[in-house]
């Protein structure tokens, strides 16, 4: 896949780890107290095991998608401007109108050498039945 | 006026105007000439002038500068720390003040709207390319070809002068 596209499919998937990190962590973070009035919510003891560690991958896996992006903008081949551009093709377009012709020239005379080759074969041919006498 | 906004239109009654096209193919009209400019489809209008519409058409705030030369890597570079600065605020705002998390999120979002119109913008300096790698190629190609020809034509010319000894000889 062209870089470009790459770089397209990275900015989405950072979108796509965000997304999932803070639907994750808006579903499974253990209950908060609101106010001194109410009892402190009971602890899962399972849950917080998960929810330890959950952070961490997640956020990894961000700093990672984030990390790739860079080097995908590093490995940009952005040399020359538009104008650059522009230049180059009308000179590989001379210079392709130029070996086009060449090209043309050395078919045309290919093509009457090889009309002359036949030519001569088939006289030659031709002479060499008439001389063949028949049994 | 019932026939164009009826459920199921009849076909356009044009197909009159062809009645003798097998005995003269002139007396039909000609085909309609391609349109220019743009054009109502569906209630909708499109445009047959193809080039990629700005932020601001659509509505949205440019976070890169503007002007003629924009240095792509950088400003690719600066929205993806940006990109990243937004996401651990949006992380702190909803742990403290858990109610404004909208704003945020509308700034997280725009910076991706920006950073997807900068990659597209970069599209046409790669159809550019495109096109220069493809020239190259083909005067690579047309080089061999007259190459290729040339020895042949010669490899000719050497066995018929060949030919020519061995038949004089005899």
């Amino acid at each position: 896949m062209d870089i470009i596209s790459q770089m397209q499919e990275q900015v989405n998937s950072i979108a796509l780890i965000a997304l999932n990190t803070f639907g994750t962590l808006q579903r499974d973070a253990p209950p908060v107290r609101l106010s001194p009035n109410y009892p402190e919510p009971p602890a899962n003891p399972t849950e917080t095991i998960n929810t330890t560690e959950q952070p961490k991958e997640m956020s990894a896996a961000l700093v990672q998608a984030a990390k790739k992006f860079d080097a995908l903008v590093a490995a940009l081949p952005l040399n020359g401007g538009e104008e650059a551009q522009v230049k180059r093709i009308a000179e590989l377009q001379a210079e392709n109108e130029v070996v086009g012709l060449e090209l043309q020239k050395e078919l045309e005379a290919a093509e009457l050498e090889l009309k002359q080759v036949q030519e001569l074969f088939s006289q030659a041919s031709g002479k060499c039945l008439n001389l063949k006498k028949p049994d | 006026m019932s026939a164009t906004s009826s459920s199921y239109p009849p076909p356009p009654p044009y197909y009159r105007l062809y009645k003798d096209y097998h005995e003269d193919p002139n007396s039909a009209p000609e085909p309609p000439p391609p349109i220019q400019g743009s054009y109502p489809l569906f209630g909708a209008t499109y445009t047959t002038d193809v080039v990629l519409p700005s932020l601001e058409d659509q509505g949205v705030r440019q976070l890169y500068p503007k002007g003629p030369n924009i240095d792509y890597k950088k400003e690719l570079r600066a929205l993806n720390r940006e990109l990243q600065l937004h996401i651990l605020e949006l992380a702190d705002v909803l742990v403290e003040r858990p109610s404004q998390y909208a704003r945020r999120v509308e700034e997280i979002s725009l910076i991706f709207k920006n950073l997807h119109h900068l990659l597209n913008s970069l599209r046409p300096h790669q159809a550019r390319a495109t096109l220069i790698h493809i020239l190259e190629r083909q005067i690579q190609r047309r080089k061999h070809a007259v190459e290729d020809i040339k020895r042949r034509r010669e490899e000719a010319q050497k066995l018929l002068k060949e030919s020519l000894q061995l038949l004089d000889g005899h």
